[in-house]
Formats: C-alpha cells, sequence, structure tokens
C-alpha cells in the first residue's frame, strides 16, 4: 500500500519547494515547517515501504517517457537503506535550521532551496534507470550550488559556489559519456526487450553486463568513476568540498552526510557489478579511494577552520567508502555492504557534527578554532553530543564508525592478501590520522582557556533535538543493525539475479579461481564478517578472547582498528588537552617546519592548480586560442564584410536623390523590356 | 465615327510629352502635372477601347483611374506643400536630402 506512493516521497518535497518560493515570505521563518513536514512525510513513506518488503522484496515501477527511455522508481535494499537515511538526517538537519536560519532575511530562499535539495537526492536515489539518475543528479549540483552561494553578497561564497559547480562539472561530462557510451553498448547487442523493459533501466543492464566487450566495460566503468570523483570529492576533484563551507553549516551538514557526497559512492554502489565486471573499473576506483582517504586525512591535520576539519574528514571517509567498494575485487558484492554501512553510518556522525559545529558557530560567531578554546563550559549539550560524534568518527570501539570503518579496513587486508596491500596500508594510515584530527579538534574546541571573548551560550532546544537524536544513531546504529546489514545489502544484487561469479571471469578477479562460486561466497562470507564482528565485541570485553574466532587475519590485524583508533586519541590529548598536555605541537613541528606549511596549504594545490596551472598552461593556451580566433576565425569574416562593405560604396552611388534619373532608370527599364519581349517573339522564344 | 488610330495617337503623343517632361522637369508641379498628362493618355485609351468595342469595362476602368488620379495629385500636392516649408523651394535638384 505505501508503495503505491512511493512516488510522494519526492514530489512533496517538490511541492514545499514550490511553496516556501512562491509564499515562504509571508509564512513564519519563511515557510520552514513545510520542508520538514514534507521530508519528515517522506520518512513516514520510507518505513511504511521497508516495513512492507524488508527482507527479501523489491519495488519496481515504471512508465514509458519518450523514445527507448522510461520514468520509474526501483526500491531495491540499496535504494532503500538511502531512501530511509535521507530522509531521517535531512528531517533533522531541517528541524535543526529552523533555528539556526531564524531571522536570515532570505530564509524562505534557502527552505526552498533546501527542500529542492532534498527531492533531488531522493529522486536520484530511487530512480530506476541511469537517464533518470544524472537528471537528478544535474540538479543535487544546481541546488548545491545555489545552496553553497546562498549568502551571494559575499564574495568567497559567491566563488565557492562556482567552484563547487564547475569541478563537479568536470566529473559530470565523464559521468554522460559514460551513460552515452553504455547505451550505445547495450543498443549494439540488439536485445529483444520485453514490454516495460528499456535500455538504460538498472535490471536490463544488469542483465546484458556480461554481453558487452570487457575494454568497453572499462571505459564505461572509468567515466561513471569520474562522475562519483566529482560528486564525492575524491582526488583529484576534491578540491570543492572544503569550500564549500561558505554556505550556511546546514547546508554544510546536507551536503556532507545526506545529499551531495554520498551520490557519488551510491553510484558506485548501485552500478557495482558493471565496476566488478570491468578489468581495472574495481582497482581505479580502490586507488582513489584510498590515496584520497589519506591524503585529506593529512589535510584536516592542520586545518585551523572548524568546518575545515570536518570538510576534509568528510572527503577522507569517502574515501573509505569508496575504497571499501574497490576492494569488492577480493570479496564480491559484500563488500557493498561494508561501504554502504559506512555511509548510513557516516551521514548520522558526520551530520551530528556539522550540527554540532553550527551551533558553536552560531554561539561564538567565528569559526577559527584558535579564538574559541573553553567552549565546553557554556554549552554542556554540544560538547557531549559532539563527543559522541568524535568517538564515532575517530572508530572508537563500540561507536557506529568503529564497526563500519574496521569492516572496510579488514576486508582492505583480505584484498591485500589476495592483490595488494597498499590500499590497506592508507586506511590504516588514514585511521590513525582521523583520530588524531578529531580530537584535535573536539579538545582546542572544548577545553582549555577561552582565547577571545566569544558569545556564551547554549542554543535553542529546536537546535539541541536532533543533535540528540543523531547522537543517538551515532553511538547505537553501528551495534544494532550490523549483522542485518550486511546480510540485506548483500542480497541486493541476488534479486536480479546477478552472476558474479561469471563477471569476476570478465573482470579478472581472483575469486573465480576460488573453490566456491562467488554468490554462495558472498553469503558465508557475511556470516563470517559478522562473527569476526563479534568476535572483535568480545575482544573489547575480555581481551584475547576474540582474536582466535578471526577467519585468516592474524590477532595484530584483528586488534589493530582498537590501537588505531585509541592511540590517535590519546595522540591527540597530549598535544591538545590541557589537563594531560605533555608536548606543544610547536615543538613538533615550528612554523616553518617544510611538512607543516605543505599540510595547511592543502599540498600547494592552490598555488598548483590557481597559481601555477591557471595562470601559465590555462593563461597561456587562452592567449594563444586569442590569436586564433582573432586572426582566423574572426579573420576571413572580418575580411568578407570588408569586401561587401567596399563594394557597397560604390554601388550606392546609384542612389542620387534626383528624381529624373530615378524616372529616366525606369523608362530605360521599361523600353529594354519591350524590346527585349517584342525580339524574344519574334524568335519565338516567349 | 473618328477612327480609332487617332485616339492612339493623341495617346500615345499625350504619353509622350508627358513622359518627356518627368525626365526633363525640376519643377515639383510641373513633375505633378506630367504625371497626369501619363495617367489621363491611358484613360483616353481605356475610353476609346471601351467605345469600338461595345462594352463599357474600359470607361468604369477610366472612373476609377480618374478618381485614383485624385488621390494621387492630393498626397503630391500636400508632400510638395510641405516641401516647400521646409526648403523654400520645390526645385527638386536642390531636394536631394534621400540619397547616399
Amino acid at each position: 500500500m505505501y508503495a503505491d506512493y512511493a512516488y510522494l516521497i519526492v514530489a512533496l518535497p517538490v511541492l514545499a519547494f514550490l511553496l516556501c518560493l512562491f509564499v515562504g515570505w509571508h509564512l513564519p521563518r519563511g515557510g520552514g515547517f513545510l520542508t520538514v513536514l514534507a521530508t519528515f512525510a517522506g520518512l513516514i513513506l520510507s518505513l511504511g515501504i521497508f516495513s512492507e518488503i524488508y527482507p527479501d522484496k523489491i519495488i519496481h515501477q515504471s512508465m514509458p517517457w519518450f523514445a527507448n527511455f522510461n520514468v520509474g522508481i526501483l526500491i531495491d535494499p540499496l535504494a532503500l537503506v538511502m531512501l530511509l537515511m535521507v530522509t531521517f538526517v535531512v528531517t533533522l538537519i531541517h528541524t535543526y535550521a529552523n533555528g539556526y536560519m531564524n531571522g536570515d532575511p532570505g530564509s524562505a530562499r534557502y527552505f526552498a532551496e533546501a527542500a529542492l535539495f532534498t527531492a533531488s537526492m531522493l529522486g536520484l536515489i530511487y530512480a530506476d534507470n541511469l537517464l533518470q539518475l544524472f537528471i537528478f543528479w544535474e540538479l543535487v549540483g544546481l541546488c548545491s550550488y545555489l545552496l553553497i552561494g546562498f549568502w551571494y553578497r559575499k564574495p568567497s561564497a559567491a566563488a565557492a559556489a562556482k567552484k563547487a559547480f564547475l569541478t563537479t562539472r568536470v566529473g559530470d561530462v565523464l559521468f554522460l559519456a559514460g551513460i552515452i557510451l553504455l547505451y550505445n553498448n547495450l543498443a549494439d547487442l540488439n536485445l529483444a526487450l520485453k514490454p516495460g523493459e528499456y535500455l538504460l533501466q538498472f535490471p536490463v543492464i544488469y542483465a546484458h553486463l556480461a554481453e558487452i566487450a570487457p575494454e568497453q566495460l572499462t571505459l564505461i566503468a572509468l567515466g561513471l568513476l569520474g562522475g562519483a570523483v566529482g560528486k564525492s570529492g575524491q582526488f583529484p576533484l576534491h578540491v570543492w568540498l572544503p569550500d564549500a563551507m561558505e554556505g550556511p553549516t546546514t547546508v554544510s551538514a546536507m551536503i556532507h552526510a545526506a545529499t551531495m557526497v554520498t551520490a557519488g559512492v551510491y553510484l558506485v554502489a548501485r552500478m557495482f557489478p558493471l565496476f566488478y565486471a570491468a578489468p581495472y573499473g574495481l582497482t581505479a576506483v580502490a586507488a582513489v579511494g584510498a590515496f584520497t582517504a589519506l591524503f585529506a586525512a593529512t589535510m584536516g591535520l592542520t586545518s585551523f577552520d572548524i568546518k575545515r576539519v570536518l570538510a576534509f574528514s568528510t572527503v577522507s571517509q569517502l574515501g573509505f567508502m569508496m575504497a571499501g567498494l574497490g576492494v569488492g575485487a577480493a570479496v564480491g558484492a559484500f563488500s557493498v555492504g561494508v561501504s554502504m554501512f559506512h555511509l548510513i553510518g557516516h551521514s548520522f556522525f558526520k551530520a551530528l557534527l556539522f550540527l554540532c559545529a553550527g551551533s558553536v558557530i552560531h554561539a561564538v560567531n567565528t569559526n577559527d578554532m584558535r579564538e574559541m578554546g573553553g567552549v565546553g563550559k557554556y554549552m554542556k549539550w554540544t560538547m557531549y553530543t559532539m563527543l559522541i560524534g568524535s568517538l564515532s568518527l575517530a572508530g572508537f570501539p563500540l561507536f557506529t564508525g568503529f564497526f563500519s570503518k574496521d569492516e572496510i579496513i579488514l576486508i582492505a587486508y583480505e584484498y591485500g592478501t589476495m592483490i595488494n596491500f597498499l590500499p590497506y596500508i592508507f586506511l590504516i594510515l588514514a585511521a590513525v590520522l582521523t583520530a588524531i584530527y578529531t580530537f584535535r579538534m573536539w579538545f582546542s574546541v572544548y577545553t582549555g582557556k577561552e582565547r577571545s571573548d566569544y558569545g556564551k551560550h547554549e542554543s535553542p532546544m529546536i537546535m539541541i533535538g536532533p543533535l540528540v537524536i543523531l547522537a543517538v544513531f551515532a553511538f547505537g546504529f553501528g551495534f544494532a543493525a550490523q549483522d542485518d546489514f550486511y546480510d540485506y545489502l548483500g542480497s541486493n544484487f541476488d534479486n536480479y539475479g546477478v552472476d558474479f561469479d561469471h563477471l569476476a571471469g570478465i573482470g579478472g578477479h581472483p575469486i573465480a579461481e576460488g573453490e566456491h562460486g562467488a554468490a554462495p561466497a558472498e553469503g558465508e562470507h557475511g556470516e563470517e564478517a559478522a562473527e569476526a564482528a563479534q568476535g572483535g565485541h568480545a575482544a573489547a570485553g575480555e581481551g584475547e578472547a576474540g582474536e582466535e574466532e578471526g577467519e585468516g587475519e592474524p590477532w595484530y590485524i584483528q586488534i589493530l582498528p582498537y590501537i588505531v583508533a585509541i592511540g590517535g586519541i590519546l595522540t591527540a590529548a597530549l598535544f591538545y588537552w590541557d589537563r594531560v598536555k605533555k608536548f606543544d605541537p610547536s615543538q613538533v613541528t615550528g612554523e616553518r617546519d617544510p611538512i607543516r606549511q605543505m599540510l595547511l596549504k592543502g599540498y600547494y594545490q592552490h598555488e598548483i592548480l590557481t597559481g601555477w596551472f591557471a595562470e601559465t598552461v590555462v593563461y597561456g593556451t587562452a592567449l594563444i586560442c586569442n590569436v586564433i580566433d582573432i586572426k582566423l576565425v574572426d579573420g576571413w569574416l572580418n575580411w568578407l564584410s570588408a569586401w561587401v562593405m567596399g563594394f557597397a560604396q560604390h554601388v550606392r552611388k546609384v542612389q542620387t536623390g534626383v528624381v529624373q534619373n530615378y524616372v529616366t532608370a525606369l523608362v530605360l527599364g521599361v523600353v529594354v523590356l519591350v524590346v527585349v519581349i517584342t525580339l524574344g517573339m519574334e524568335v519565338g522564344l516567349v | 465615327m473618328i477612327p480609332l488610330e487617332l485616339y492612339i495617337l493623341l495617346a500615345s503623343t499625350m504619353f509622350t510629352i508627358g513622359l518627356y517632361g518627368l525626365v526633363t522637369q525640376k519643377n515639383g508641379v510641373k513633375l505633378m502635372m506630367c504625371i497626369e498628362l501619363l495617367l489621363n493618355s491611358a484613360n483616353i485609351n481605356l475610353v476609346a477601347f471601351s467605345a469600338y468595342q461595345p462594352n463599357v469595362n474600359g470607361q468604369v476602368f477610366a472612373l476609377f483611374s480618374i478618381a485614383l488620379a485624385a488621390a494621387e495629385a492630393g498626397v503630391g500636392f500636400a508632400i510638395l506643400i510641405s516641401l516647400y516649408r521646409q526648403y523654400g523651394t520645390i526645385d527638386l535638384d536642390t531636394i536631394n536630402a534621400m540619397r547616399w
């Protein structure tokens, strides 16, 4: 019954968008309650759908659109968990925004754009074909542009919005190229489609993947990966994400937690069979993800802007998710479950962290952590909820982030034993740094002395409420949902009868040579992982008991995540917590230390991209193009028009302005005509 | 009855005079008179042919033509009057603003 109203999940936020846009300024708080209600209704509907189809049904509705395309709704386990997460997190963010944006003159515009943002993300999630997904993908990009540039009178905000839009556009072009390539390849197969089946529908793609040539698959996969890299802020298209902090904090929370950057990971997860079948597809995903995870984490270490720290951590965590999908080359579709689990968990604690940061900024009126310090005395609620978020992000045992990140690291190890250890090493290092920079942030904001004279008050209840709810999820979700989640998501592609065993053969993955088929292996692996994780719990309580339960990984690999998380937090405490402070950060790295400078400047990306690349390469190319444009393209046109003008200068002399001349010409013309016609009659031509 | 040729001769004489005036004269009023000559030579032709071919179509047509000539003369002299007010002359050689 709920399934019949699935379209409302998108339609209601669109309605809220229209209402806020046109009548928002007549309503209290810019009509923010409409946006909240619309998203909340989406959450209720999603929950209803969940109760209907869990654990083994999917919903697929579709109607023809034009030519070979359709519009449709596809809710399978993958889409369902995303729907639940997005509607839930975004409802809370919108509620919080009602407090945060209160009094802003543009709040009606904010809520309109936020509602459209939500609608496009939800539409992207349950699109049943790639074209529809792409349309909503672009809408998400548009809304992010509008919201990042929300305070468009501020030049830095306008610049950040433009940067975000253009950078993601690079990825989008690749994505579109991938879609076109996929469409052409599918069309070339001359499939006998049943009525109601369309070429770009996901079930059709899954079913006929194996018939496409492998090198074409690789090209398609790289194109789609390009789109995902742009949207999810992976290296080298990550540059827009830290700048996207210029929007209101609630926008950052939405972008980072639910509605934008997860789209890229979702795309890769959605097309996982394609990536799996494409030789080098998953290798590229793993490489990009693992590198980004470490790369962004190092930059998070030195940033002083509380929101930039969180932004870098998002980039880094998205790298974890990408890497988690990429190492699926070794463990198959199980990795989709692992990666999506991290995505969902991450969205809870990252939304929490951003909203907490927003709460702090709301009170303190600065983003700079050097001007904070000791905020915890005045903002108890914010401090403790943020502590939960930080512990979760750092991967402290029993928190959500621990389960999800731990599992990614473990499958990365498995990937290492079979293929290559590099992703594992990168991820472990990134995990250490994550714990350090997270607690560097937490300690320097909440503890210590007040380093400037800032506003000292707790935020209103409408902002605290969502924080508490998110904190509950940031703590408990991983523990409560883990086992079922892996099973549920791992079975996602079974609904379409995807034969991973066969695809592995095309992609050249080692699992095809294993003694058991891929599909049963997935199931088994899910259980094994669940056991391993339970073993992990036991280990937390009883020390060494869990290690013997591990399936193949040596004991030091099993406990490494614990060491990494706790060690990282302790390191941060030694440097930044005034109670136990042993070292001054400046003792380790001086102001002039080259590495510190490099990290602070973000690996000189700005200098390289803007300073060097833009000003020499791009500017030089532009100069050459300019010359060609003026001399060649414009040149011949100008020559032609000049010639015509010159000719006309002579011809215009005919217009003497003397009536007699005209009359004479007229008479002469008539005479000539008469003569010609008469002669023609004589000869017999006329 | 006067032979048809004489009418045609008269008409063509008038037409030639009008055409000659049109090409050579510079006074605006004289030009208007020449145009009247052209029109009326055509009218003579129409009426003459109509009388020799017993049917009144040509004469009706000549009436239309006369009405048209009256209107044309009205507009033409109005233009000439306003030209005179503007330039103080109706010598068309000096009024040559609409040339290259």
